[in-house]
């Protein structure tokens, strides 16, 4: 009897016996539990222990204690939450239309359209940065255009563009646009094409359509963008450090201070996992909350 | 028609485009404005033109920290990029074509580095590295920001290649089998072709994503610096700026050359509606 002759299941099941998924998954799971796992448990557990350039060793709750009760600490979580919140406002203001154009009105500008968005987020995150130094700079190019039609006096340049929360939030926005479009572009190209045309025949206008149906519907990648773009919003650090100012200093700063400047990784170890429990309560609620959506529509 | 209802029917169309072109302008103007930048004989921002140079880029060769970082961002994400296809390729087969238990819980944590931000990976590798020691990882080096990458990418290269499997199941693969292919015939004339687009989409991302991996090099680092920790710390000190100028400029060529690969990949075997490109983004 040849091979091609055995019944079909059985010698799939055959084939697939030698090669069990734990071998294949061997590899990827050493690598993930030493240099993923590993690193952020470590957080946690040197974030209870002693650990600054004065004091080594030893369990205790001291690091999380100065975080919680520092008054400046608590400051610049106020400033973190307002950033990172206001960047999600901004990015959803624009990236909710865009998502919509990008969906139903773009034709065949959209494939282009996402390539450019893809493109956006594979540029350099440093020289991102930068190129808005150039642009917002009390020398910059918006203030040069400025006094050349005479609308800025050349001594007295617009200062709020950079080294403050303007430029922040500006450039984180531009930084993570690609991860708010694409999933709710994503959950809006899902949408069943007949009910936007039978609201429209019922005598919906453009809003009704757009309360009642797209913006529910596309409710799971509005919940997916917001795990992908929040919670990142509050770790980030290089963007405040080039562009922000004394007033936009942020945890993801801070933390990096600790860890680089300070030495004291005890408290910078605490406050990297505080934000991780943080970031994981807010996905699991995300998560739980879209969920639910997709269960009432 | 009447002027105004034409005008108040176009209203939409006008609201997309400009919306579309604001949110474009905003995203690569500045880019484009380093790219011009960078070729103007001025030293500072200027509206008006000084004339043509390219002395940035001929001292931006000469500048050996700069060539140093550059070729270290290289070397890491090559490595970085080799790595994460084969234990991002196993991953994608482990969990897309076998049902175990625990799967579930395997696909979540293969997931994980892609959510959790880098930030926390980067400090908590350099303390956990730092703290116990751990020989070829410490002293912080460029070993350690390529081991600590590899498990930040290789769960994107896991991403691009199982939305691909995912979409022609076992079908054929059993039906080869039916026909006597044995296993490597399967991987040869099955699987392959039908996964080469995936897979070098898949190694053009991993090796952006590395390159592009501010944080972790930053963190794991020490002592030894790529490229954007070299525009960082020069950005921090005296700014350099045409030379940051004309070699933001060169780096940000390849990469859209890279991205522009790596669509046409993901698009050149597939469905016309470009979806596949969409399951597997990042």
């Amino acid at each position: 009897m040849t091979a091609a002759a055995q019944p079909s299941k059985q010698r799939w099941k055959r084939m697939q016996r030698g090669m069990t998924p734990w071998w294949l998954l061997s590899a990827p799971l050493v690598i993930l539990g030493v240099l993923f796992v590993a690193p952020l448990l470590t957080l946690f557990l040197i974030g209870f222990q002693h650990n600054s350039l004065l004091q080594v060793g030893g369990w205790t709750l001291d690091n999380f204690r100065t975080i919680f009760q520092t008054q400046s600490y608590r400051h610049i979580a106020v400033t973190t939450a307002e950033i990172a919140t206001a960047t999600m406002l901004v990015q959803l203001a624009f990236g909710l239309p865009l998502a919509y154009v990008l969906a139903f009105k773009a034709g065949r500008w959209e494939l282009p359209l996402i390539l450019l968005l893809v493109l956006a987020d594979e540029l350099n995150p440093i020289v991102r940065i930068y190129a808005y130094r150039v642009v917002l700079g009390r020398e910059g190019i918006i203030n040069k255009a400025l006094e050349a039609v005479g609308l800025v006096d050349p001594n007295h340049p617009i200062s709020w563009l950079l080294f403050d929360n303007f430029a922040v939030v500006v450039v984180l926005s531009t930084s993570y646009i690609t991860y708010t479009v694409i999933p709710i572009y994503a959950s809006m190209k899902a949408i069943d094409h007949s009910l936007i045309e039978a609201a429209t025949d019922l005598g919906a206008g453009w809003l009704r359509r757009a309360w009642k149906i797209i913006l529910p519907l596309s409710a799971p990648g509005i919940f997916i963008a917001i795990i992908l773009v929040y919670i990142p919003l509050y770790t980030e650090f290089a963007t405040p450090t080039l562009v922000g100012g004394t007033g936009s200093y942020m945890l993801g700063q801070l933390n990096a201070e600790l860890i680089t400047e300070t030495g004291d990784l005890g408290q910078g170890a605490a406050l990297s996992a505080l934000l991780l429990a943080a970031s994981g309560v807010l996905a699991a609620v995300a998560y739980y909350l879209s969920r639910l959506n997709r269960l009432d529509t | 028609m009447p002027a105004r209802v034409r005008l108040q029917r176009m209203l939409p169309s006008i609201a997309s485009v400009a919306l579309v072109a604001f949110v474009m302008l905003v995203l690569f103007g500045p880019i484009v404005l380093l790219a011009v930048l960078s070729f103007d004989k001025a030293t500072i921002i200027a509206l008006d033109w000084q004339g043509f140079t390219t002395q940035w880029y001929r001292e931006m060769w000469a500048n050996t920290n700069l060539r140093a970082a550059v070729l270290n961002s290289v070397v890491v994400a090559a490595i970085v990029t080799v790595i994460s296809m084969v234990a991002g390729t196993m991953a994608a087969f482990a969990i897309t074509r076998f049902r175990f238990h625990g799967r579930a819980a395997v696909a979540g944590l293969v997931g994980a580095p892609l959510v959790v931000p880098w930030l926390m990976i980067g400090v908590g590798a350099a303390i956990f590295f730092f703290h116990y020691n751990v020989p070829g990882l410490f002293p912080l080096s460029l070993h350690s920001v390529t081991a600590v990458q590899v498990a930040c990418t290789f769960p994107l290269v896991t991403a691009v290649v199982a939305a691909r499997l995912a979409r022609f199941e076992g079908v054929q693969e059993e039906a080869a089998i039916d026909l006597g292919a044995s296993r490597l015939q399967v991987l040869r004339h099955i699987i392959l072709p039908q996964l080469t687009p995936a897979l070098g989409a898949a190694a053009i991302f991993a090796f952006s994503w590395s390159f592009n991996n501010f944080e972790i090099d930053f963190f794991v680092g020490g002592y030894d610096q790529t490229f954007p920790v070299w525009v960082y710390s020069e950005l921090r000190r005296a700014p350099n700026l045409p030379i940051i100028n004309a070699s933001s400029t060169l780096i940000s060529f390849v990469q859209v050359l890279m991205v522009v690969v790596a669509w046409r990949l993901l698009r050149g075997h597939d469905d016309e509606d470009g979806s596949s490109v969409v399951d597997a983004l990042p």
